[in-house]
């Protein structure tokens, strides 16, 4: 036990310096960037007016100041991570001054239901799937899926969604193709409401399902047409154990290690957003508002949308070496 | 408990809480929803808004950036100020020279030298809670702002606005720091203008800049019903008292409910156009315009053929960074503005549906009446020396070969009257003439060798063409720089995600975009062209402020300018100065304008008909300009339809 503890606490010490390293970087890389709040915002509020050049260096000036963009970067990082320790990551200068973490924790339900609905589907899919497909070779029914797969994979996401958003709303105009639910319903414990986040939901989840399958299902094949020429295999085999007992407890279970890994990371990256799902279903999620962010300067929300991506990943990744001991018995031994 | 349960359990639990927790969160977002039965389509007009994602859907502070939109309807519907100019020709029995008299009963009234201007306010307009507009609110507009740096127009009331006093309850009286004969543009709606503010809701609010002001009080004909916590539609109902506000005085607007979405993609807006939920689309790309149009007999754009799109009063064009030593010849400008094709870059752009414009003025609104038609036979007879020769440069006919290299394709849908093709296509451009592009460059001093231009100094000839991420203004430059390329000059198209803080800093060579906008229904250049005068020009490294992007300086230019502001912007003399500036700008040729911005705005005739079009340019159908308010009260619903 006390070695596991010794265990836990070198790779929290990870973590942290992990969460460290990656938000000071994205820091750095905002600060970096060419885009100027200021004169996004100057943009955005004086572009299609009549303005003078004196009035617009006047509100050059305003905003600068009101922004706290005229300080040192070094200051400016160190006010970042006083604050961030309180959990604050400032006011969002895209919508100033809102908390740049109320926008991002507007957005980040949705993404984050959307996307661990749709990887643990597609996780579930992929790997019975290619677990079977990897111990029963000769199945016509499995090899046929395995066709489905290996050639719906390499087919770029946007042209698969792109498909079902003329197929399922245009074509044969079942589900709706646009936001998160309906205008009629009101949000709530209700099940209008559910049922139309549900709705609203079906065509990208099924889109991010159809495109991510083959990977898992082509990983798990490949992993199981491993394990089934190892010898306890055989020996089960030819002991009579049940063919489902073999695949099940024996063949699956083995192969599934790495799988989880990767389970673990792609939940963590689901803190990501994905912005070409939100683009094309006009669903609410952290993609686009990254992508906003990015495009306005908004160095506080872009802050706190990569802290969020940065500490879920590396979260996953820690949860991971937790759960391995457990999980591998090998792991444990060692 | 076994392994098998334990990753079970927990997997489920883990997915479980997650989608619990997205619907508990979204539960919590502000906002109510209706009920969709409430909006029949007889009564209700779905419009397409340009915008994104409403970061911050429940920001209706019109004065600050707080993260609201703009064109949710909000200023569209709710916001008023003193006038409005039309982008084409108004509604003539309520307009005057495309001016509508807003909250001004009448045109501003200056003094003799500008510096003093007195607006007389409307009476019996009310803001929807039933409190009266009056002068106190325009002077709690000026003062508040002024004095709040953040605010909007901080910057317009600050450094022009001496003192704002209310006469009487109708009467206000601005005194200004400089004589200005365009002040009062600063209440006139272009795209927008200085929204007058409720002083009784702002007078108690300590930090404006930190106020959602949410639900807006209107002094418009609607007030908000509803809208998206995800900041993607916003749902507005027409105002019982809605003859208390000024719409009333164009007449009354016909929807119960007005339905702005959006952040819709350009796939969605056909599906959902075609599918019944949007009735005006602010843009479409070339290719799917013409697609619907053909598919979707209720579909219509601004021209009832090809070119379809409406031209904003917006001019792109190739802006050269004049403080750059390669570019301070006009030789070599007009030698560049000769090596372009003007059907190759209609082509590129706008698939041939661009509306070229060989000067500085767009081709759209009543600009076509007061400056491209009269300016036809100058042009024709437009003599360039090149050193070499003398030229006429200009070929009137470009707008007829671009329609004859798209009938093939679109057929009867190309106009054959040349008047019309004239106005959908442009009126003409330059004819590319390569051999006298090389007469210009050698007169300057430029040497070829083999294919290569070589500047006076010996060095290759390059430039970095700066373009936008996509859409046509893109493909422009992607094929201005393809055509420079094949001519000897090493120039590549520069994608840029920071094309306005470059321009503005002065960090580009060419840079595709525009420095020319204008109110398009109205003559005045003032828009623009106040803003090229030579005292605003800044030293390279500097900010520039817009829209004299290519830092131009001449005294012939202030010259102009100065007369300008020394006439009133009703002055017909503000043509004839127009014209001079033309001129001028044709012999320094300081850009290259191209086209109009033509804007694939579309409108269904499924559920409401009478929207603006080409024969009838009663109003913008661009949805997020504010003054395409007025086509709410004239359409009408299609009987029978639902």
């Amino acid at each position: 036990m006390h070695g596991y503890l010794v265990f836990v606490g070198k790779r929290l010490l990870q973590l942290l310096a992990v969460i460290f390293f990656g938000v000071s970087a994205t820091f750095l890389v905002t600060h970096l960037s060419p885009i100027n709040p200021v004169e996004a915002a100057l943009g955005r509020m004086t572009a299609r007016s009549v303005s003078n050049p004196e009035a617009i260096t006047a509100m050059r000036a305003a905003l600068t100041e009101l922004y706290g963009v005229n300080e040192p970067i070094w200051s400016q990082y160190i006010n970042f991570w006083s604050r961030l320790v309180q959990g604050d990551f400032g006011p969002s200068l895209l919508a100033f001054p809102t908390p740049a973490m109320t926008l991002v924790m507007r957005a980040l339900p949705w993404t984050v239901t959307l996307l661990t609905v749709a990887t643990l589907i597609t996780f579930a899919i992929g790997n019975v799937m290619g677990g079977l497909a990897g111990y029963n070779q000769n199945n016509r029914f499995l090899k046929a899926f395995g066709l489905v797969a290996i050639g719906i994979q390499p087919i770029p996401y946007y042209v698969v969604a792109f498909i079902l958003l003329i197929l399922f709303g245009f074509v044969w105009p079942i589900l709706p193709i646009s936001g998160g639910f309906a205008m009629n319903v009101t949000p709530g414990w209700n099940w209008p409401y559910i049922s139309s986040v549900i709705q609203h939901a079906t065509l990208p989840a099924l889109s991010l399902v159809l495109v991510g399958f083959g990977g898992w299902f082509l990983g798990m094949r490949a992993l199981v047409s491993n394990v089934v020429t190892e010898d306890y295999v055989t020996y089960a085999e030819l002991a009579g154990v049940k063919r489902t007992t073999i695949v099940g407890s024996y063949v699956m279970r083995n192969a599934l290690v790495p799988q989880l890994t990767a389970l673990a990371m792609a939940l963590g990256g689901v803190f990501s957003g994905t912005v070409i799902t939100e683009q094309v279903f006009n669903y609410p999620g952290l993609g686009s508002l990254l992508i906003d962010a990015v495009n306005a300067g908004d160095y506080s929300l872009v802050l706190a949308v990569s802290s969020v991506s940065v500490t879920a990943v590396a979260t996953a990744i820690f949860i991971v070496d937790l759960l391995y001991p457990i999980l591998d018995p090998r792991v444990r031994a060692e | 408990m076994d392994r098998r349960s334990f990753l079970i359990g927990t997997t489920a639990i883990g997915a479980l809480m997650v989608a619990g927790n997205g619907l508990a969160l979204a539960q919590e977002a502000e906002g109510s929803a209706p009920d969709l039965a409430q909006f029949p389509r007889n009564e209700t007009v779905i419009v397409h808004n340009p915008e994104g994602v409403i970061r911050n859907p429940g920001w209706f502070n019109l004065w600050a950036n707080g993260g609201g939109g703009l064109s949710t309807g909000l200023q569209q519907l709710t916001a008023d100020t003193f006038w409005y100019i039309d982008p084409d020709a108004g509604i003539p029995e309520a307009s005057e020279n495309a001016i509508y008299y807003s909250l001004a009963e009448g045109p501003w009234e200056y003094n003799d030298d500008f510096s003093e201007m007195t607006v007389r306010l409307r009476k019996g307009i009310m803001w929807s809670d039933g409190v009266e507009f009056t002068a106190d609110d325009v002077v709690f507009t000026v003062e508040k702002q002024a004095a709040t740096p953040g605010t909007g127009w901080y910057g317009a009331f600050s450094t022009q606005i001496e003192s704002v006093t209310a006469e009487d309850p109708y009467t206000v009286h601005f005194k200004l720091k400089a004589p200005n004969s365009r002040f009062h543009t600063t209440f006139s709606v272009r795209w927008n203008a200085a929204w007058i503010m409720p002083k009784h809701v702002f007078e108690g609010v300590e930090d404006i800049v930190a106020f959602e002001n949410n639900p807006p009080v209107s002094l418009g004909p609607y007030t908000l019903h509803s809208y998206d916590p995800n900041g993607t539609w916003y749902i507005w109902e027409k105002r019982p008292d809605w003859d208390k506000t000024t719409m009333a005085l164009v007449g009354e607007p016909k929807p119960k409910y007005i339905i702005y979405r959006n952040n819709i993609s350009t796939d969605n807006r056909l599906i959902e156009m075609r599918n019944g939920n949007l009735d005006m689309i602010h843009d479409l790309s070339p290719e799917g315009t013409f697609s619907i149009v053909q598919q979707d007999p209720d579909v219509q754009g601004w021209f009832p053929g090809f070119p379809y799109a409406h031209p904003d009063p917006t001019l792109p064009m190739a802006v050269f960074n004049l403080q750059n030593p390669k570019f301070q010849d006009k030789r070599v400008r007009w030698a560049l503005t000769l090596m372009l094709d003007a059907r190759a870059m209609s082509m590129a752009s706008y698939r041939g549906a661009a509306t070229l414009s060989a000067i500085s003025i767009p081709p759209t609104g009543t600009h076509p009446r007061d400056y491209h038609a009269p300016l036809q036979d100058y042009l024709i007879n437009f003599e360039l020396d090149t050193g070499s020769r003398v030229i006429k440069p200009y070929d009137p006919d470009v707008g007829l070969q671009i329609a004859e290299m798209v009938r093939p394709q679109f057929g009867d849908q190309v106009p054959t009257d040349p008047e019309a093709i004239r106005n959908s296509f442009g009126y003409g451009w330059w004819k590319t003439d390569v051999q006298a592009a090389e007469e210009l460059l050698t007169a300057a001093g430029f040497t070829k060798q083999g294919n290569q231009w070589m500047m006076p100094d010996g060095s290759p000839f390059t430039i970095s063409v700066l373009v936008p991420q996509e859409g046509v203004i893109n493909r422009l430059g992607v094929m201005i720089a393809q055509s420079w390329a094949q001519n000897g000059v090493q120039a590549t198209a520069e994608v840029a995600t920071d094309i306005w803080d470059r321009t503005g800093a002065g960090d580009f060579e060419v840079e595709i975009g525009w420095a020319v906008e204008t109110y398009g229904g109205h003559p005045d250049l003032a828009f623009f062209l106040d803003s090229y005068h030579s005292s605003f020009v800044v030293e390279p490294g500097e900010t520039q402020p817009g829209r004299n992007w290519m830092r131009w300086k001449d005294p012939r230019l202030d010259e102009i300018i100065n007369k300008v502001r020394g006439i009133d912007f009703n002055d017909p003399k503000a043509i004839e100065y127009g014209h001079e500036f033309v001129k001028l700008h044709l012999e320094e040729m300081p850009n290259i304008p191209i086209m109009s911005y033509n804007v694939f705005s579309i409108q269904s005739n499924r559920f409401w008909t009478g929207w603006p079009n080409a024969e009838n340019p009663y109003a913008n159908p661009v949805t997020n300009w504010s003054n395409a308010k007025y086509i709410f009260t004239q359409i009408s619903p299609v009987e029978g339809a639902s």
